[in-house]
């Protein structure tokens, strides 16, 4: 008995392998001409997964290639990154040899700020040049300038800061003169001066302390060595904001820029320098960093990159101080991470694309029945059938993959064109060859996702679908495997939900709605908005079970909407329950993440506008580079006919505690009439309260909520505002309101990218007092226009006045870094706007299969209809109106709950719209948009499936009732 | 004599296809009169369904034609046609393609829902027929819980549904047992008599051949006219030989 069951177990074994081996080779020859067979439908699977794909791959191609590139051309739009000081004239030396060694550095620049005077050499040593108002020889005056010792090489990077009239050239034997040194230079040599123009300088050695009496040209310590002819290369205006110069010399710092020449370091001998030495001069030491260095890790480690080289310096050498541009890199970092992560909303499209393609794939495996029947009556057994479907589906599959991976290259060398417009040329795609970097564990873990999903389900399906034509013998019941699905899904869900309450949570915890989205907010934000997607898809699925129920329970309805065809419109509905739950599933699911998307995008474009329009001030907004005198061109601006009022910011700078501040000194009621004021922008208080009070008060005066927090303040409390500069004195006031934003002057404390802003934070006074201390220039004004009138031509007339006013000025912050960013990465409107096209074209084409698949599996249906006496009309008009139905209420089902969601995600996908909250976001629905894609979509669906219909419709009804199935 | 209710006149069909041209009927001839029952015979293959399609205005025949009533429906559109099966003809097929997701009474309403009549009155009549063709306690049955000669009698109610002068029939009892299938056929003639229409049927079983009025034979594409058949006296035995033409040896 045992041998004989053995030896039926081998022969049964090596007949299983033989035929297994015959059968797979005999497969591969069906599989691929099945493929062939059905190249429409394979077509329509492979886009599907390819586009998923491509989009996952080519973002994360991009993601890694593009924060090199934006890096090392983010560094290259700085001066420098960092500069050193020192109180011991002779130590740096070794400080510069240290850095020339250190890996990071990528050049050193010395620098020394001394004077340069012209028209000097017909005077005697003796000549008084200070106070240079009380010179001598006014007639003949000796011109004296900030001197800007640099090397040669240093004007490439310094020049970065400057708009220049000439060349950009320090050659030995060569200067650049600041245009208000020019105009100085012109009073003096009384002839214009342009470049080319040759002029005899002299670099003082020394800087003399007027405060004990030096004041005569003696005290410069001037050296015939110094004292020379020179060319002027070029004529610079000062432009810079956001750099090392600035901090050093410009806006930010001692501001020495504006009016001085830069001079060739190259040209000063050994012995000048050691007399500057003597003369306890200062060199500080200007230092570029190589990005590539800086980035080693990602972008987010450069401001910390940074921060240790001031480190390591700082504790080799006790005498030094360093001042980096950590902030800035950081902010850049930030906006790339928030722009980068605004992809996330690109994901519902993505995962619309990828549940389509997993559809077509289930709708097409139903079709599939005679096949198998085929299949079968040749002898292939169910497992032969489900290998020979599974190999087919994933020899598309792993076609998609290779394609995707092939094609994400090409299209992530073309985001920058999404993005900034900008065509590929050859420079930009040789760079992003050089750059391309292509991180293999992201893209497995993509496709293992992507592929995962699309052939797990369409396992199952294969499976369900081969078995159930062998026998009903399945290893559970019917019901039981009802409930068994749905015990799955619940419990995915609460996993899912619980899920995101915890990043949610998580979330709030690194939240600060008061202060500019850092990192951690950002990455959070877009953990929770994935999972919040997850549960909208849950509930999604819930929804449309229950209007499915609904649907097949209001037989009125359909009588009253479609009279007499509400009868077979109505019984199509009714059956076959699961199809419709997964149709109207999907639709109600794109349906409400293309309102989502709308929303969202309509909510991000009205707040950018608020806020724009917030911080433009009012109707018009007047801002020039150099302060000017406030009262006479109030007068100027309010004989232009058509401007109301007009209102000048007095300003000045000055220290509160420790911090520096601005004090703008305003009409308060002015500003009340004037200004685009929002609910929020006072703590507490109206803005009318507030500005009365101020008006009322003439020692009033308000801070920042960010002040008076940390200080403990509160109105009514008095206080100093100390060390005014310009006038070394200190004021007492009153508080009479706290301020968070102003219009026209952002947040009052803090940092906002799309403002210029000298110090961290502004207070408010009455101009009275401003003007009482001596102030009488500033360089912002706000005015307001009556009703009908052209604001183009007010505009022209305002710049006609002089060219160094700036009149609404589209960015107020050209140098904004997130303007930079976008350049290479898409901004989050744009990323809005793809997927709601992309999430329009899937529901489009998901209405188009699925019409399709309905109709082909009704033909016969529709033939018998047609052979009772129905007319073709009436049944084309009858799958309209069931598709109708469909769309319909999906839209009716889908348009709220996309804008709940909308809605319920406002909270926490902030960090990923915008840098910081200034004016509160509002919920905006875009319903013009949104009649607009509703509109479109059904007109869209309409155009293609009648003509859909139409074919599968038009058939000779004697075949088709000849066809068994 | 009687009126000529339809004539067919050299009725000529091909079919075509890529592989080859089927001529199935070449030049079929017979006259059916008012309120006669008539039943063609043919081999398999015949082409006895292909002509009750063409009656049926389900297909345009490549010749002859079809003269109902006095008029020719082979020139009619087939929006005419429609109306023309909607109201004139009433078929029962030999499969009878119920429509699975309706019930036995939605499936006798659906000829009076496409003739676009009140849902409420159509509902009615409905009742009324299935109780006629005793189904009165299957109404809310679905195809797929019903017996075949149930089945049948469904699509008999739903072809007279709207009271058709003309009913058309092929194989009515094809797929039944002969007991059954007696007695669909005697129903089917009752209402015939009842409602006073015209009928065509197909068969291939002797017994039910014998009642009708008459019996045409189909061979080789035309039509053979035979005596009208007795159903006492008809030759059961000689019934083989109507297939095989004059003149050939058996
Ligand atoms: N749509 C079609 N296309 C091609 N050939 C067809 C078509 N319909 C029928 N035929 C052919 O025409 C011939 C007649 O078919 P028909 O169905 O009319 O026969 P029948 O007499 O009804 O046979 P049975 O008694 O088996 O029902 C057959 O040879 C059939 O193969
Ligand atoms: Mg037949």
């Amino acid at each position: 008995m045992n041998e004989i069951d053995k030896l039926t177990d081998t022969e049964i074994k090596s007949n299983f392998y033989s035929k297994f081996l015959y059968s797979t080779l005999f497969n591969l020859r069906l599989i691929l001409k099945n493929l062939k067979h059905r190249k429409k439908s394979a077509i329509i699977i492979a886009l599907g997964l390819i586009f998923s794909l491509t989009i996952l791959f080519s973002s994360s191609i991009w993601v890694h290639t593009s924060q090199k590139i934006i890096a090392d051309d983010y560094i290259e739009t700085l001066d420098y990154e960092m500069y050193i000081n020192t109180f011991l004239p002779n130590a740096m030396n070794e400080v510069y040899d240290y850095l020339s060694d250190d890996s990071v550095v990528r050049q050193v620049d010395w620098q020394y700020v001394t004077y340069a005077l012209f028209n000097f050499e017909n005077k005697e040593q003796n000549y008084t040049v200070f106070p240079e108002s009380e010179q001598d020889d006014l007639e003949d005056p000796i011109s004296l300038t900030n001197a800007i010792i640099v090397p040669t090489r240093a004007i490439e990077r310094i020049k970065l800061n400057l708009e220049i009239e000439g060349n950009a050239s320090l050659n030995s034997g060569e200067i650049m003169v600041s245009y208000s040194e020019a105009k100085e230079l012109e009073k003096t040599y009384k002839k214009t001066i342009t470049p080319g123009e040759i002029i005899t300088v002299a670099i003082t050695r020394r800087i003399p302390n007027t405060d004990i009496g030096e004041d005569e040209l003696r005290f410069f310590d001037i050296d015939e060595t110094t004292y020379y002819n020179y060319t002027i290369s070029g004529i610079f205006k000062y432009t810079g904001t956001d750099g090392i110069i600035d901090k050093l010399i410009g806006a930010k710092g001692a501001g020495n820029i504006v009016d001085s020449v830069l001079f060739p370091m190259e040209d000063l001998t050994y012995e000048d320098l050691y007399i500057f030495e003597t003369n306890g001069l200062l060199p500080k030491l200007l230092v570029k960093t190589d990005a590539e260095k800086l980035r080693t890790g990602n972008i987010e480690t450069m401001p910390d990159n940074l921060l240790a080289l001031k480190e390591r310096i700082e504790i080799n050498y006790y005498h030094t101080f360093c001042r980096i541009l950590k902030h800035e890199i950081e902010t850049m970092a930030n906006e790339y991470k928030r722009t980068f992560s605004s992809a996330a909303l690109f994901i519902p499209a993505i995962a619309a694309a990828l549940i389509l393609t997993v559809l077509a794939t289930q709708m097409t495996i139903k079709r599939r029945g005679k096949e198998i029947a085929l299949l079968r009556s040749r002898g292939a057994s169910s497992v032969q059938i489900i290998g020979i479907f599974f190999s087919e589906y994933s020899i598309i599959g792993i076609f998609s993959l290779l394609v995707s991976f092939g094609l994400s290259i090409i299209t992530a060398a073309a985001f920058p064109l999404i993005a900034g417009g900008k065509s590929i040329t050859a420079y930009n795609l040789s760079r992003f060859m050089q750059y391309l970097d292509i991180s293999a564990y992201e893209i497995e873990i993509f496709s293992i996702i992507v592929l995962g999903i699309y052939l797990g389900v369409t396992f199952v399906n294969i499976v369900s679908f081969v078995k159930k034509d062998v026998q009903e013998v399945l290893l559970i019941t019917r019901k039981g495997q009802r409930i068994l699905s749905l015990g799955v899904n619940i419990a995915v869900f609460v996993l899912v939900f619980v899920g995101f309450i915890l990043l949610l949570i998580e979330f709030r915890n690194v939240f600060d709605p008061f202060d500019t989205y850092g990192f951690d907010s950002i990455e959070r934000s877009s953990m929770v908005l994935l999972a919040f997607m997850g549960v909208i898809f849950f509930i999604c699925y819930y929804i449309s079970m229950g209007i499915v129920l609904l649907l097949q329970k209001t037989p009125k309805v359909y009588r009253l909407i479609f009279k007499n065809r509400g009868f077979f419109i109505y019984h199509n509905i009714k059956r076959k329950t699961k199809t419709l739950t997964e149709l109207t599933f999907f639709l109600i699911l794109i349906i409400s993440l293309l309102t989502f998307l709308i929303s969202i995008r309509s909510i991000t474009e009205t707040n950018i506008e608020l806020e724009n329009n917030y911080r433009n001030g009012s109707d018009i907004r007047v801002q020039t580079t150099v302060p000017i005198n406030i009262s006479e061109y109030n007068e100027r601006f309010s004989k232009i006919e058509g401007i109301e009022d007009t209102l000048g910011f007095y300003s000045l700078r000055a220290t509160i505690g420790t911090q520096d501040v601005e004090v703008f000194g305003v009409d308060p009621l002015k500003y009340l009439s004037v200004g685009n004021w929002i609910e929020h922008s006072f703590q507490n208080t109206t803005v009318e309260e507030a500005l009365t009070a101020l008006e009322e008060t003439l020692d009033g005066l308000i801070i920042s909520d960010y002040t008076a927090n940390r200080l403990r303040l509160s109105i009514g409390r008095h206080m100093f505002i100390t060390d005014f500069k310009g006038g070394p004195f200190s004021l007492p006031l009153l508080i009479t309101g706290i301020i968070s934003s102003a219009p026209g002057l952002g947040v009052a404390h803090g940092n906002d990218p799309k403002m210029v802003k000298s110090a961290d934070e502004y207070v408010l006074v009455n101009q009275e007092i401003l003007q009482s201390i001596g102030v009488e220039n500033g360089s912002l004004f706000l005015l307001s226009v009556g009703k009908n009138v052209d604001i183009d031509q007010i505009i022209e007339q305002i710049q006609s006045i002089s060219p160094l006013l700036i009149v609404n000025p589209e960015k107020i912050n050209p140098n904004y870094i997130g303007y930079f960013i976008t350049k290479y990465i898409p901004h989050v409107s744009v990323t809005l706007m793809l997927g709601i096209i992309v999430l329009s074209f899937v529901a489009i084409v998901y209405i188009m299969i699925s019409t399709d698949f309905i109709l082909n599996q009704r033909r016969k249906e529709y033939a018998v209809l047609l052979a009772l006496g129905g007319k073709q009309t009436k049944i084309r008009g009858l799958v309209i109106g069931e598709i109708l139905v469909f769309v319909v209420s999906a839209i009716l089902i889908g348009v709220p709950v996309g804008l709940l969601t909308a809605l319920s995600s406002l909270s926490f996908i902030k960090p990923l719209l915008i840098p910081r909250e200034i004016v509160p976001i509002v919920f905006e629905p875009g319903i013009l948009m949104l009649l607009v894609a509703i509109f479109s979509l059904i007109l869209a669906s309409l155009i293609t499936i009648i003509p859909l219909i139409r074919k599968q419709t038009k058939f000779e009804i004697v075949h088709e009732l000849r066809i068994t199935e | 004599m009687a009126d000529v209710f339809i004539s067919v006149n050299n009725l000529k069909h091909t079919f075509t296809s890529k592989v080859e041209n089927l001529t199935v009927l070449r030049g079929v001839s017979f006259q059916i009169e008012k309120g006669e029952i008539v039943c063609l015979l043919g081999r398999s293959g015949s082409g006895k369904t292909t002509t009750l399609n063409l009656l049926a205005g389900l297909d345009k025949p490549t010749g002859g034609e079809i003269i109902v009533n006095g008029k020719n429906i082979t020139q009619w559109s087939t929006e005419k046609l429609h109306a023309f099966r909607l109201k004139t003809t009433g078929v029962i097929f030999q499969e009878f393609y119920l429509l699975e997701h309706l019930t036995a009474i939605e499936s006798v309403m659906t000829p009076m829902i496409l003739a676009d009549d009140k849902e409420e009155l159509a509902k009615e009549r409905a009742l009324e027929l299935l109780k006629a063709v005793g189904l009165g306690d299957k109404t809310m049955n679905y195809p797929d819980e019903l017996s075949t000669g149930q089945k049948q009698r469904v699509s008999v109610a739903r072809a007279i549904a709207n009271n058709p002068s003309f009913i058309i029939a092929d194989e009515p009892t094809g797929t039944l047992d002969s007991k059954t299938g007696d007695g669909i056929m005697k129903l089917l003639l009752r209402l015939i008599k009842k409602y006073d229409m015209t009928m065509l049927y197909t068969t291939h079983d002797p017994y039910v051949a014998k009642l009708a009025n008459r019996v045409l034979i189909l061979h080789q594409g035309k039509v053979f006219e035979e005596k009208e058949v007795d159903p006492i006296s008809f030759d059961y035995d000689n019934f083989e030989q109507l297939y095989r033409p004059k003149g050939d040896k058996a």
